[in-house]
């Protein structure tokens, strides 16, 4: 479906890393009046998903890039200011998901969907851990509020929507592809 | 619903200020808290009257800001603040002291039970909560005013000439530009899927709930964008993108002014950690006053 060169960043990553960015931003600002419950500053965000499946279509530079932009787009616009760690561990979550964008052939099969899922849950693992993690340096929290308050709750909400809406969006961008002919 | 930047031009101080060095100033202040983990008053107060003073003179309207600042309440001070008030943890290990007066109990019980356990809120936790949020506040009204004061379309620009790579920064001018475009769409599409009995009003119920009811939102706007981005490629490689550095359109200039914010943001971190590695001042302490205010 793409160019599947993984580090490769031209013109298709540059346009896709900022289309990714902007939807991230704005899907985050609708929804970042819904915090999830015992958690931090912690909000539902169903904008991960997308985040996710532009890593897994676009490859790891596009993730980075949408992840950083687009939180620090959704928090500025929402108007919470700038938190770096958690623009870049929103990076990171798009980035590893990336990493196997060269491998996958159909994004209608569900090999290559379950492949996407479990990369992407590997990605959310690491961007909140490094975002929670991080918080203790810059927010002052302990481990356990990082660990209990921070990382679980945004995993958790975060792994429940990329397994629900990573799929759906997968199979209608095969049918969007197929139809534009590349 | 539109979001976008709410980018206003304003006579201010601020806004006559090169983004860079608003950008650079914020990093230094944010560097500098962090990095030496400075706690003492003496240092975190000045800091937050300094970012509150830079706030205040980007005169932004209250109703523009109302909101954010709700948010930023809820976080500071009930989550952050509270946490450091019952758990005293997240700081260094002196918050903790337990020779610290107890002001009052916090009853921690199973409803309808007796098990649970007291939690004691110390004259060091209060300070702690007061410190950690004056703290983050100092940091977060640096960054706030940015979408209020800065124009959308100096970003890209900004980046380029703090030394980000043409096509980082490029991506960066895009994501500022698609931003309304995307807004809009949503909105369009919002607008469509009501006419056809669609009820985002009642976003309410779990998780799977809530993603049931936003799914028809989402993934048409996302399809759309990947179609959208197919055309701005073939545009941008018609003008052959990305095989030679690129000029950009707006120049920037630092003035006299910006060079003392720099220079001012560039001393407040050097200031920090001479301070904290050099003197070993800069740890969390409760001063006498505040303990004598609450204990006698």
């Amino acid at each position: 479906m793409n160019d599947k060169s993984t580090w490769e960043f031209g013109t298709r990553q540059v346009v896709y890393g900022a289309i990714g960015a902007a939807l991230y931003g704005v899907f985050s600002y609708v929804t970042n009046i819904f915090p999830l419950p015992a958690a931090g500053n912690i909000t539902f965000r169903p904008a991960v998903a997308v985040l996710i499946f532009f890593g897994v279509a676009y490859g790891p530079w596009v993730g980075l890039l949408a992840g950083f932009i687009g939180n620090t787009l959704g928090d500025a616009i929402t108007g919470w200011g700038f938190y770096w760690h958690w623009s870049l561990g929103n990076g990171l979550m798009g980035m590893v998901p990336g990493l196997i964008m060269a491998s996958l052939k159909d994004f209608k099969a569900r090999a290559t969907i379950m492949k996407a899922v479990g990369w992407g849950t590997l990605g959310i693992a690491v961007g909140m851990l490094f975002a929670s993690l991080t918080e203790m340096f810059v927010g002052g929290i302990d481990l356990s509020t990082a660990l209990v308050g921070y990382f679980t709750p945004a995993f958790l909400g975060n792994f429940v929507v990329t397994v629900i809406l990573l799929p759906i969006l997968m199979v209608a961008f095969a049918g969007v592809a197929a139809r534009r002919g590349r | 619903m539109l979001a976008t930047f709410k980018y206003r031009r304003r006579a201010t101080f601020i806004q006559r200020l090169d983004p860079r060095t608003r950008f650079i100033f914020m990093v230094c202040i944010i560097l500098a808290l962090t990095i030496p983990e400075i706690w003492d008053y003496r240092i975190v107060f000045p800091l937050f009257l300094l970012s509150l003073t830079l706030f205040l003179m980007a005169r932004i309207e209250w109703k523009d800001v109302r909101r954010a600042f709700l948010y930023i309440f809820i976080l500071v001070f009930f989550i952050v603040g509270l946490n450091g008030l019952l758990s005293g943890r997240g700081g260094p290990s002196s918050v903790l002291d337990p020779t610290s007066p107890v002001l009052f109990e916090v009853p921690f019980k199973i409803p309808g039970t007796d098990w649970g356990w007291m939690v004691p809120v110390t004259v060091s936790k209060a300070w702690f909560a007061i410190s950690q949020m004056t703290r983050m506040l100092a940091m977060a009204l640096l960054a706030i005013p940015i979408p209020y004061t800065m124009d959308p379309n100096i970003y890209g620009t900004a980046f380029k000439r703090m030394g980000v790579s043409d096509k980082v920064s490029f991506t960066m001018d895009l994501a500022f530009r698609f931003l309304p475009t995307f807004a809009r769409d949503l909105t369009i599409t919002i607008d469509a899927q009501r006419a056809r009995g669609y009820e985002m009003d009642k976003l309410k119920g779990g998780l799977v709930a809530r993603l049931q009811r936003l799914a028809p939102l989402i993934i048409p706007v996302t399809m759309q964008s990947t179609v959208t981005g197919e055309e701005v490629i073939d545009a941008m490689d018609l003008r052959a993108f990305g095989t030679a550095p690129r000029t950009w359109l707006k120049d920037l200039h630092y003035a006299p002014r910006d060079y003392a914010m720099i220079g001012l943001g560039v001393a407040i971190f050097i200031t920090c950690c001479v301070l904290k590695w050099g003197f070993g001042i800069g740890g969390f302490f409760v001063p006498d006053f505040f303990t004598k205010a609450l204990v006698g």
